[in-house]
């Protein structure tokens, strides 16, 4: 078997990748001196993939809403009762998460590395639903849903992402609904296990004090399938210019407005490192408007209008991006319409230049803090991968965009007709 | 990629004026940090002047006179963080003061970052910008309006809140009842000559704990002492000891009512044991059993038996000898919620305790105190809890004692355990 090794010099890293005869690639970030040892087994599959052509088949599978989260659940399920009680015997800390485009199912343990990963790598492609334990989980997903309700920062987000989209399946929260998941069933998961679960469509990352070789060799021993699958066919919905609504508000059970407001925006199709330059050069952009060191951030402050929860951040993804800034404020009205007489002022008087190279500086230095925690590094990674990029080349991003080219970025993104506010308002009385 | 040891090594290095400095060696993170804590007795009188001290210190300083000033100046040292806090860990109340930069190795340029974030750090805590003897008025009367929404937003997340607002009903009357962020009532009645009075009291009076961490050459970390030796400090004052053992009164039952999609049920106990006693490791043991993670009795029956909760966990508070155990279910469920929780409690007072929860818990414990080692706040805190706690374990001796815990012993501890609070956050339509 053949394993690449890529060094990252300047930021003292480096990373070990290996390509299955599937397609399925595996990478080893060596962590030396780190107790922790984290791997994490991830599917190129998420809350948005909610219609798509299986592999093989003509016809459009339309699947209930909060499906990819569900079956997150169901995997741990097997045939001699729950695989996270065989984790605990080890010491371990299995866990899983399901974004819009990812589902990831992943460790971290101190001990016993090797018999884990064994176990990670079979549990995921050895799913074991019946009919019963799906029903049994629909009482725990629904809590986990009623959770969700109840978080106005959670709920200010998605109300955002409606506001924003009219059909884009990004705007349903990616666990559903209680009403979305009764329609679940075993027949259901099983399809979407077999279109989106297959090797080639999956990554597998390593992060920790581990033997870069032998791990990879597992993998080698480990992965079931060795054919090639054809692709999977994801449909989404025309992607329309323009937004949904430009406001929108809900009450619920707190003390101050919560809000989320900003951009979505419309893609050039940037694959790959564009995708990491728009991401890194929005996010400069969002630091230099509303930043901790602008001057918006500071006057908003200082006259009360928002507080340290202020915060901003950009998403970008194959078929959907979008800016949010957000916080709390008694008047998001007025929060807003400020931030948008900024952009306006910024247009016309022009970005600076030493701002620009500060606040890249200073994104820089946070990178590399990042590179601090294993969970951190994963996390980072398994997006990167699955926009076709890998994470260290984050580094190389921020040599990459020059001024010029956030110039043209700030004019394009910030723009006031794709703007939208999400305001969660108390409850009167309460 | 050498690294000298993957050992943490946290050492007192001086000692001076109520003043303790630790050094935390570990030279596999990319970061350092410095953390000063002022340790005080939570108190009705100093709770809301402590948590706003440092809320108006981080506003500005001579030199750098805007957040917006020190916001810049952090960007110039390569993304540098810095933030205040206020914690409680049992009935101290900390104020903690914190800044972490990357290594010099990483800016590309001859930089000297330690010093420089060390002087900022300092600058923020013994030069502020004074106004005619007091705190700069506006910033005052900002940051008082800030804390008073903090106060007010603790509603806003109800997981966190239904638990603190359980130990508080709890606590009646003890100073743990007291927020660590004060109260809006004391508050109001703060006058600027008052706080600037007391600023100067927490500077010369209370006891002071360094935490520099991180990969720093002794030179540096003497030339920070020598800054901290030019603190003027007068008398120290004596901290006193919290009380643990409370005499048995009936059950305490309250319901909370608020517009909620789920319910939330803290339930709280007494547990009549002492970090510094030797029953205490198995007490953390037992805790484990309960409620401590995914082996634990609470997930396996109230969630994957029963299905009534996604999350349902036990937590101790071990600086004032507490217990809480919360979850999330449908306010329908409450009785059979309660009832379930409190006959897993009973499992173990009568030593039904599997080889499975026994063995996971001891590894589950392990791991957590390992995992510790890759985080340099969680090494800080680590230390910093057991000098609070007047015990002098090291994670490796923790991990003996643990590991020698018995079967008996985690009855024992359980026996000792007595409900004291049941707090039901309810919904308005029930």
């Amino acid at each position: 078997m053949e394993i690449k090794k890529i060094e990252y010099s300047k930021i003292n890293e480096e990373l070990f990748m290996y390509e299955h005869e599937s397609g399925l690639k595996a990478f080893v970030i060596p962590k030396k001196g780190y107790s922790k040892k984290h791997a994490a087994f991830a599917t190129y599959y998420g809350s948005v993939n909610n219609k798509f052509i299986a592999p093989y088949e003509n016809d459009i599978t339309s699947v209930p809403d909060g499906i990819a989260h569900f079956l997150e659940h169901k995997l741990f399920e097997q045939k001699d009762g729950s695989v996270m009680d065989k984790f605990s015997m080890t010491g371990a800390s299995p866990n899983a998460y399901t974004s819009f485009t990812h589902t990831v199912y992943l460790f971290s343990c101190t001990d016993k590395f090797d018999e884990n990963f064994d176990m990670l790598l079979d549990y995921v492609q050895n799913p074991y639903i019946t009919e019963e334990s799906v029903e049994k989980e629909k009482g725990i997903i629904g809590q986990e849903i009623r959770m969700y309700e109840d978080d106005p920062n959670w709920r200010a987000f998605f109300n955002l992402l409606g506001a924003f989209y009219k059909e884009h399946p990004v705007r349903i929260d990616i666990a559903g609904t209680v009403e979305s998941i009764s329609k679940i069933n075993r027949d259901n998961l099983l399809k979407c296990y077999n279109t989106f679960y297959h090797p080639s469509n999956m990554v597998i990352v390593v992060v920790g004090d581990v033997d870069p070789e032998e791990t990879l060799n597992k993998v080698a021993e480990g992965i079931k399938s060795t054919e090639h699958k054809p692709e999977i066919k994801r449909i989404f919905p025309e992607s329309h210019k323009g937004i949904n609504k430009d406001y929108v508000e809900q009450n619920l059970s707190v003390s101050i407005p919560i809000f989320q407001m900003g951009f979505k925006d419309e893609l050039q199709g940037e694959k790959g490192f564009d995708s990491l330059k728009r991401e890194v050069v929005i996010k400069l952009l969002l630091e230099m408007i509303v930043g901790r060191s602008s001057s918006l951030y500071n006057e908003l402050y200082e006259e009360g209008l928002i507080n340290s929860s202020f915060d901003s951040d950009y998403t970008i993804e194959e078929d959907y991006a979008f800016s949010m800034i957000g916080g709390e404020s008694a008047e998001p009205l007025k929060v807003k319409n400020k931030i948008l007489e900024e952009i306006k002022s910024l247009k016309s008087k022009g970005l600076d230049k030493k701002n620009f190279d500060r606040i890249r500086n200073a994104m820089r230095g946070r990178f590399i803090k990042q590179l601090n925690s294993v969970e951190k590094i994963s996390h980072l990674f398994i997006p990167a991968y699955f926009k076709g990029s890998i994470m260290f080349d984050y580094f190389d991003v921020y040599d990459k965009i020059t001024f010029e080219y956030a110039n043209e970025v700030f004019l394009k993104h910030f723009d006031e007709d794709n703007f939208a506010l999400s305001v969660i308002k108390p409850i009167k009385g309460d | 990629m050498d690294y000298k040891s993957s050992e943490e090594k946290v050492d007192i290095i001086d000692s001076f004026n109520g003043i303790e400095v630790y050094k935390v060696m570990v030279d596999k993170f990319k970061t350092n940090s410095i953390n000063i804590f002022f340790q005080d007795n939570l108190s009705k009188e100093n709770a809301t002047k402590n948590a706003l001290v440092p809320a108006v210190l981080r506003r500005g300083t001579k030199k750098h006179k805007t957040f917006k000033d020190i916001a810049l100046y952090l960007e110039e040292l390569y993304g540098a963080s810095f933030d205040c806090a206020v914690n409680k860990k049992g009935e101290y109340q900390l104020i903690q003061f914190y800044i972490d930069h990357v290594s010099d190795k990483y800016t590309g340029s001859d930089t000297n970052l330690f010093e420089d974030c060390t002087n900022l750090l300092l600058e923020v805590i013994t030069e502020p910008l004074v106004e005619n003897g007091a705190f700069k008025k506006d910033y005052l009367e900002q940051e008082k309006e800030n804390l008073k929404k903090i106060i007010e937003g603790r509603m806003n997340d109800k997981v966190q809140y239904a638990v603190e607002r359980c130990f508080e009903e709890m606590c009646k009357g003890e100073p743990f009842e007291i927020y660590e962020n004060g109260s809006i009532e004391d508050l109001n009645k703060i006058q600027e000559a008052d706080l600037f009075n007391h600023y100067k009291y927490i500077l010369e009076s209370l006891p002071m704990k360094v935490f520099i961490s991180g990969d720093v050459d002794d030179s540096k970390i003497q030339s920070a002492i020598a800054k901290l030796k030019n603190l003027k400090r007068g008398n120290i004052k004596g901290l006193s000891q919290p009380i643990i053992n409370k005499p048995k009164k009936d059950t305490n039952f309250v319901t909370e009512k608020l517009d909620v999609s789920q319910g939330k049920l803290s339930i709280g106990f007494r547990t009549n044991t002492a970090s510094h006693d030797k029953d205490y490791y198995s007490l953390v043991v037992c805790n484990s059993i309960l409620g401590g993670g995914i082996h634990s009795k609470l997930f396996q029956n109230v969630r994957e038996k029963e299905s009534l909760a996604y999350y349902a966990f036990s937590r101790l508070e071990k600086f004032k000898g507490l217990m809480m155990i919360s979850c999330g279910i449908e306010v329908s469920n409450k009785d059979k919620a309660y009832n379930l929780i409190l006959k897993q409690l009973e499992e173990i007072r009568q030593g039904n305790i599997s080889d499975y929860e026994y063995d996971s818990s001891i590894k589950s414990i392990k791991t957590g105190l390992e995992s510790l080692k890759d985080s340099q706040l969680a090494i800080v805190d680590f230390y910093l809890s057991q000098k609070i706690s007047n015990t002098s374990d090291t994670l490796k001796s923790l991990y003996e004692k643990f590991e020698a815990v018995t079967r008996d012993e985690i009855v024992k501890a359980s026996q000792k355990v007595e409900i004291d609070t049941v707090y039901f956050l309810s919904s308005e339509n029930q």
